[in-house]
Formats: C-alpha cells, structure tokens, sequence
C-alpha cells in the first residue's frame, strides 16, 4: 500500500495518503488543540485553532483539513504558532459573555479549558460580546448563542449525523449564528431533540437543559440505555446519588456513536418520578413496611404452600422485556426448577418475539447477528410497517444516513413517516395486507429471474410462494396501484435487500406467513444470511432479545430451545439436575383467564404491567383480585403496587448490574451507576435471596455468578464458556 | 403597493425549471427573488424539498448572500456606498441625507413599498465616489443637491 513519508516535530511518520496532519499526528501520539474537529464528523476548518507549521515553507496550515504530502516538515507547538493559536482564543473570549462562573458547561467547556492550557487570562482586547437572546422555552436544551464560537459541529451533527437538518447557519460573518428556518425557536422546528448538538458543543453555547443541578457532574460512569432495544452506550454524569445529566459515550465501536435520543439523552421524567423504598406487606389489607428477611419468607413460604396444596400449575410468573438477562434466566429458572411449572412469560414483547423465533427456526438461527451498520453501507432496505423514529430512533439514523449515502429505502406503510421522505418507493398499504404485498413484490423480481434464465431454474420453480400471484389482486388488497408496485419491485431489483419491520406485521391473521415471505423475498434476491444483509425486527423493550434468549417464555427454554424438543429438554432437565414438564405453561393472558376461573392462586409480577396485556383492564384487576398471593417486584408505586400481597422494591437499569441484549443481537454487559433508593435492591439479588429460600443449594451471591451459569449453560452467550461474547451467536 | 399574494404557480414553475438542473439552488433563488422582488419564506420548504435539501440549508444560502433577501422590498432599492473610497469623500453625510430625505433607516423599506434604503462596502465605482445606485442605475459624484434630484426623479416618475 502507498504511504506518505513525512516529518511531525521531529518524529518520522509514514501514514496512507488522504490522511490529514492531524489525524497522522494523533495517531502517532502527538496532541494539537482542536475546538472544531470531531472524528465522527467531516473536517470543517472553521477554528484555526489546529495550526501547525510546515518548517520547509513557513505556511501555516488547519492541520484538520490539511492532508499530509511527501516531505512535508510539520512542527505543532513552535512559538509563533503557539501565538497565533493564543491570539485566536483571545479573539474568540473577547467575543464571550461574561458568564463562564454560572455556566452549566461547567469543566466541560472546551474553549476554557483550552484557554486555559494556552495560559489566557484576560483577553486584553476590547470586549464585543454578542448577545442573543438565551433560549430555553422547551424542555429539554438551553440555547445561549451568545456564546457559540461557529465551529459547526452542532450543525454538522444534525445533517451528518442524525440527518434532521434542523438547523444550518444563518447570514454571515460576526452576526452569524445557527438557526432554524424562520428563525424559531427549537420547540417549533423539526428538531427532535436527540441532544447530539449539545453533547458536542464545545462551549456552553448549546446545555442540556437540568433541574436538578448546575455545573459539572462530581463524577460519570458508563451505562446503556435502558428505554429502548437499540441499546445506546452512555454516560452518566453522577451528583452525590443522583444521575444529573445523560450524554453518548462516545465509544467508536458502540451502537450510537456520538449520537442519542430523546428518551435516553433526556430522561427527566423518568428520573423524577416517585420511586418504591421498602418492601411492603400486606397486613390487616393495608401494605405496610417490611423488612427484606419477613418479605422473602412470606413470599417463598405462600408460593410453595400454594404448590403443595393446588400443585405447581396453580403458580405463575410475569416476567418483562425490560428485565436484564440475568434477572429473566434467575426468574425463569426460578418458575421451572423450583416451583416447577412453565407458567412463565414475558408478555410484551410477544409479537416481537414470534417474529424473532419465526427467522431463528426458517434460518437455523443463521440470521441472529443483525449489526444495524449494515443499513447504512448496503445496497437496499425493505421496511415493511415500521416506524424505526418513533421506536427505535438511533436505529432511524443509521437509514437516513444510509439513504442518503445511496442505499435505497423501499418503504411500505399504512401511514407516511420521516422516513418516507428518505425513500426511493413509497407505498401507502392498507393495514394487514403486508403478506399480500411482498407476493407481489416477490412476483415482479420473481418474473423477471425467470424470463431471464428463459425458463424457470428448478430453484425457482421450488419458490412457488411467488410464481402464481395474481398481481391485480394484490394491488387490491394492499391498496396500492400497479405502478408503484412495478417501482417499488424495481428499486430492489438486482439489489441485495435488508428487512427492517416490527411487530405488527404480527397483528394480522396471517402474520406468521408474512415472516416466511419476507425470508423468502430475502433468500430469493440472495440476501438471507449475509455479511452485509440483515433482518431487523424493531424492539420497544430494552432486552426483548435477551428474554427470548433467556427462556422468559412458557413453551421455550433458554437457548432459543423449544420445550417440545425432547432432546432440548432432557438437556436442560440434564443441567438443572431437576424433570421438566414437556407441556407449555401458560401464557400471561391465559394466566389471566385462569386467575378468572380461580385455577390460577399465585402469581409472581416482575418490572411488568398486567393490565396492558388485555384490551379490558377490569377484567384484569378483577382477575387479580381472585388470586390467593400475589408479589410484585417493581421500581414504581401504582394501582398493581396497592393490590399485591407482597412489594419488593427493585432497582432501575442504571441502579443495577447485569446485561442486555439489543435489537442487533449484541450482548452488551453494564454495571451499575448509582445505588438504588432506600433499602430498594438490585433485581438479580432479591432473586438470589428467594432461590436460597425457595431450596436451592448454591447461593446466588453476585451478578458474575449468574453470567457465568449463563455463559456455560447456554451455547449462545458464552464465548469461552466463562463468559459472554459480543454477540449472540 | 403592496406587495402582491405569492403567486404559487408561478413559484412552482420556477422551481420546475430550476428542480434537475446541477448546483441549481443559487439559479432558482436568483429567479425567484427576480420575479417576486423577494423570496417569500414560504418558499423555503417547497425549494428545499424539490432540490432534496434541508430547508434550514436553503435558508443558510439566502441569508448568506445579500442580494437574496426575505423580505420584500420598494420598488426602487437604494444603495448607498459606505465603501473606504466613499467615506473619504463623505459618505457619511450622503446616508444621513438620504435617511432623512426617505424617513427610512439602514434596511428599512417605506410603507408604501416604494424605496428600500440599504447600504453596500463598494460598489466598484470608486472613482466616481461618493455614489449610489437605484435598482440597476449608478450615481456618482454625489453632492447633496444631486442626491435630492436623484431622489425626487424617482419620487416623481411614481406619480405620474
Ligand atoms: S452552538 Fe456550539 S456547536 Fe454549534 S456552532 Fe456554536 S459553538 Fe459550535
Ligand atoms: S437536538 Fe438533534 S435534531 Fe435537534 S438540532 Fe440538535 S442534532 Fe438536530
Ligand atoms: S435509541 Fe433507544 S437505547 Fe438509544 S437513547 Fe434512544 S431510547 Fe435509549
Ligand atoms: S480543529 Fe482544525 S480548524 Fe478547527
Ligand atoms: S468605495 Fe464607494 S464605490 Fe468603491
């Protein structure tokens, strides 16, 4: 490969061409000040503040913009430039408000903290602050742009990063400033409020709006994002035990880059909101405080007394999407060994799931890795009734960065989102004709393979999903005309085709096959199962995946394993040392309906709400009402709180160890951040407390523990059997 | 006169012409602020959406130049040159005039949508400092009587 031979204070360098001094310099350990440059964004030169000096031309250069050439001699901190990076600062504070003390940028402030470095003081320059009005009607970001020094990265990330376009620069020179079209203030723009333009603000210019605090978090620690199945890697910025503020990670190789969304970025609702301190009892019909060793025995107590009289059918467990994987493997494992019943589910997520286990049994679980870069680098994307913005909206960049990269978008959807306008071919299709749809999609492609090999290869010929589509009636049913169809199908001609949907394509009575023939869209266009290809099934819940995964489901164990797979299950009956019933448990609604009938008397509540899982939540609460016992282990006080027997107080995904797994099947590992409230406790340990109660032997006394059984008894997780891999496999 | 509704089709046909066209962006601004004596903001959106750009962009470019502007402006815009030639000459003293003679500000246009008053840094007539131009007409050697006969010409030619 070409290299470029060059010189950077004196240290010889060798780096491909195309490389910018700067970068080679950072690359060989060499630090130039920067205020403009950020690695995930295009080079932009705006701030001088990079200069360097090349000793064979006396030129001074923005070493960001500047690529290297042969024989160049660069020096990076000589004196002169030194005073000229000095003068540019001093230029930059003269134009500054005097209000850095009660900035909410606080140490995070770049221009400070370079000035510092640069040893400025005062300016000594006459003052000409420019003052604009401070913005901070809406909830989430104060704009102050008095204090933006037009580096552009605020702009650049909107349009390169998270491709909104809510704001560009207005007019020119010293009254320049980015602004939205009309000049409105935020709350009225498109701007989504993802916060990626104020965590790369340099200056207090642009601050996440908090209530709780102002200045510089006392210390930070990684997390990832609990609010949705993208699974953003963040960081948190602690107070005393309060998280204050949310920003990316900034980690290269996480999911999310420099970017968030609004929900992750700013959770103040979230944060605020009244939370469960103590366990609570049920005495004389009113719950009362309880210590955590009178809670756990009444719970082990009532739910074994309940087996023994009515048998282990008459016990059930509602799990959530939301649980981390240690917490659902402990709580299924729970339901099946100790108590022995299948009566375990996590019901939320139930669509999303049945479309996860439709791809893994048609593929052999070939189709399990779905890095969702893959959208933005490949040829072509379906998405297929799915409002990737609205419910996964870090997972929406990667399509609006894709598109307009050249990947083309085929959309289908009963209504337009933001995305319409990112797409080659739009179809409005009316709801629950999906499978009607990808036939005639399918057919067209189909037709066209066929009459080009003259005849149908027998390979074709096997595809007969696809050959007898009567086109007219598809049109019909899906509500589309011919022509958008025929475009639609030629876009993806040719192409090799990624899938994003979600999960409701599931609502329909044929939701199953609608799965089938988008795996076989995809097998026929050669896609399935590629390194640059992907099915993307959307998830609301942070660790939708990883409950599958885990077995939080009546009739399959962890593993991706069917409980009606006598093999599985021996192996597993093997492991656990225990016999498992072959027949599946009930699901949550069935739970419900059985709780009605009387048959059901204990039902287990973890992180989950139940009177979302019927259309009609009296019938829910009546149901309940019938139960004998009823636990419920939540981080929120609510109606379901005030019903139960016994409330254990759980911890937040911030609060707590453990791991997700996110849409794209990677297994991200997190500890905790800060401690959870009162005497509230981490999930997989009040679970480790009930398994000893409930008689198992060995003690679950950390998280690590139970990532180690994971990581040796499940195939999937485990890289060297110890512990998890990246991804699962 | 006031300045008329937006005509939309004429908007849209302008934007048609202009839509496939490479680098077609500043061709169709200087058509619109052409035909409409201004680009009328609502035009942003639908010229960013032809043009498949980010409205916020499309706005960055008018407010970027100064021979787009947003606003409408008098049927006669008058520059003033505050360029270094013309200062020296006492431009000054011209623009105060002119301030009073119009009752407008710097940037101001007349209620009647008559006169726009605006200022430039040169107008690339130095020698013939201080001057002005009216729409496409230069001035120059300006004095203060020559300023109010310029003036009252264009003040005049409206009545009749
Ligand atoms: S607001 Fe911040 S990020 Fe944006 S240009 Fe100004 S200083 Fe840079
Ligand atoms: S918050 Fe997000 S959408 Fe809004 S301006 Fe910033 S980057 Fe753009
Ligand atoms: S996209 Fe999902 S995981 Fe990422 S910040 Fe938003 S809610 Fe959190
Ligand atoms: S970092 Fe190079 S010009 Fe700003
Ligand atoms: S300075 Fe007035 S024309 Fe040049």
């Amino acid at each position: 490969m070409e290299t470029i031979a060059l010189i950077i204070d004196n240290k010889k360098i060798s780096c491909p061409p195309g490389t910018s001094i700067l970068e080679a310099a950072q690359q060989n350990g060499i630090k130039i000040p920067t205020l403009c440059y950020h690695p995930d964004l295009k080079p932009f030169g705006a701030c001088r503040l990079c200069l360097v000096e090349d000793e064979n031309t006396g030129r001074l250069m923005a070493s960001c913009v500047t690529p290297v050439a042969p024989n160049m001699s660069i020096r990076t901190d000589s004196p002169d430039i030194k005073r000229h990076r000095r003068n540019i600062v001093r230029l930059m504070m003269a134009e500054h408000p005097e209000s850095c003390i009660v900035c909410n940028k606080g140490n995070r402030c770049q221009l400070r903290a370079i000035a510092a470095q640069l040893g400025i003081g005062e300016t000594k320059l006459y003052s000409m602050p420019n003052y604009k009005p401070l913005e901070q009607a809406n909830e989430f970001i104060v704009r102050d742009l008095s204090k933006c020094i037009l580096c552009g990265k605020c702009i650049r990330a909107d349009h390169e990063l998270v491709v909104v376009g809510a704001i560009d620069y207005n007019h020119r020179g010293f009254i320049s400033r980015p602004a939205t079209v009309h000049e409105q203030p935020l709350e009225k723009s498109n701007c989504i409020f993802c916060g990626t333009c104020v965590s790369l603000c340099p200056t207090g210019a642009l601050s996440p709006k908090t209530e709780y605090y102002v200045g510089t978090p006392e210390r930070e620690s990684r997390s990832v994002c609990g609010f949705c199945g993208v699974g953003c890697s963040v960081t948190m910025g602690v107070v005393g035990d309060q998280i204050a503020e949310v920003s990316p990670s900034h980690v290269r190789t996480s999911v999310n880059g420099s970017t968030l969304c609004v929900r992750g970025h700013f959770p103040h609702e979230f944060l605020k909101a009244e939370r469960l301190t103590q366990p609570l009892l049920r005495k004389d019909g009113e719950p009362a405080p309880a210590s955590w060793e009178e809670s756990l025995e009444i719970v082990s107590t009532r739910i074994l007394d309940i087996r023994k009289q009515y048998g282990p059918q008459s016990v059930a467990f509602i799990g959530s999407s939301e649980c981390n994987n240690e917490e659902a493997y402990l709580f299924q494992k729970i339901a099946r060994v100790l108590v022995e019943t299948n009566n375990v589910d996590n019901p939320r997520a139930a669509y999303t799931q049945a479309v996860l286990r439709r791809i893994d049994e048609k593929t052999n679980g070939r189709c399990r890795k779905n890095p969702l870069a893959r959208l933005e680098n490949g040829d072509a994307v379906f998405i297929l009734n799915a409002d990737p913005g609205e419910m996964n909206t870090v997972a929406s960049f990667y399509l609006k960065r894709g598109s307009r990269k050249g990947v083309s978008l085929v959309m289908a959807n009963p209504v337009r989102t933001e995305l319409t306008a990112f797409s080659s071919a739009f179809l409005e299709i009316r709801p629950q004709s999906e499978f009607e749809l990808i036939k005639g999609i399918g057919a067209l492609l189909y037709e066209e393979q066929a009459t080009e090999n003259g005849c149908a290869s027998p390979e074709m010929q096997q595809r007969s999903l696809f050959s007898d589509t009567d086109l007219d009636k598809v049109c019909q049913a899906a509500g589309v005309n011919m022509d958008s169809l025929k475009q639609a199908a030629n876009v993806l001609r040719g192409k090799k085709v990624s899938v994003v949907t979600g999960d409701e394509i599931m609502l329909a009575e044929n939701g199953a096959e609608t799965v089938n023939a988008l795996l076989e869209l995809m097998a026929m266009t050669q896609s399935l199962g590629k390194e640059d290809t992907g099915f993307y099934v959307l998830a609301k819940a942070c660790n939708e995946t990883g409950a599958y995964d885990m077995g939080l489901l009546p009739d399959a164990l962890p593993g991706r394993q069917l409980l009606s797979d006598d093999s599985a299950r021996k192996h597993w009956e093997d492991t656990w040392k225990v016999r498992l019933s072959p027949d599946q448990g009930l699901s949550a609604v069935r739970m419900i309906e059985e709780a009605e009938k009387g048959n059901l008397k204990a039902l287990y509540i973890l992180r989950e709400n139940p009177f979302e899982i019927l259309p009609d939540p009296d019938r829910v609460r009546k149901a309940l009402e019938n139960l004998d016992f009823m636990v419920v282990q939540d981080i929120f006080p609510g109606e379901l709180t005030e019903m139960a027997d016994v409330v254990l107080p759980g911890a937040a995904f911030f609060e707590k160890g453990g791991s997700f797994t996110n849409m794209e099947g990677r297994i991200q590992v997190f500890e905790p951040v800060v401690s959870p409230p009162g005497e509230a406790r981490q999930d997989w340990e009040i679970l480790g407390h009930l398994t000893a109660k409930l008689g198992h032997s060995e003690p679950y006394d950390s998280v690590e523990k139970i990532k180690q059984e994971i990581a040796r008894v499940i195939p999937m997780y485990s890289e060297d059997g110890r512990t998890y891999g990246d991804w699962i496999r | 006169m006031k300045p008329k509704e937006t005509d939309w089709n004429q908007l849209f046909s302008i934007i048609e012409k202009h839509k496939h066209e490479k680098w077609g962006l500043i061709p169709l601004l200087q058509d619109i602020q052409e035909s409409f004596g201004y680009i009328p903001p609502d035009s942003i959106e639908p010229v960013a959406q032809a043009l498949n750009m980010f409205p916020s962009q499309v706005q960055g470019v008018i407010t970027f130049y100064a021979g787009f502007t947003l606003k409408p402006r008098g049927k006669y815009v008058i520059r003033c040159c505050r360029g270094t030639a013309c200062h020296v000459k006492g431009s000054r003293s011209i623009l105060r005039l002119m301030k009073k003679e119009l009752g407008l500000e710097e940037g101001e246009t007349s209620e009647d949508y008559q006169f726009t008053l605006e200022t430039v840094a040169c107008l690339g007539a130095c020698f013939l400092a201080p001057t002005m131009m009216v729409n496409r007409d230069y001035f120059g050697k300006l004095s203060p009587t020559k300023v109010n006969s310029v003036l009252s010409q264009y003040k005049k030619s409206e009545k009749c």
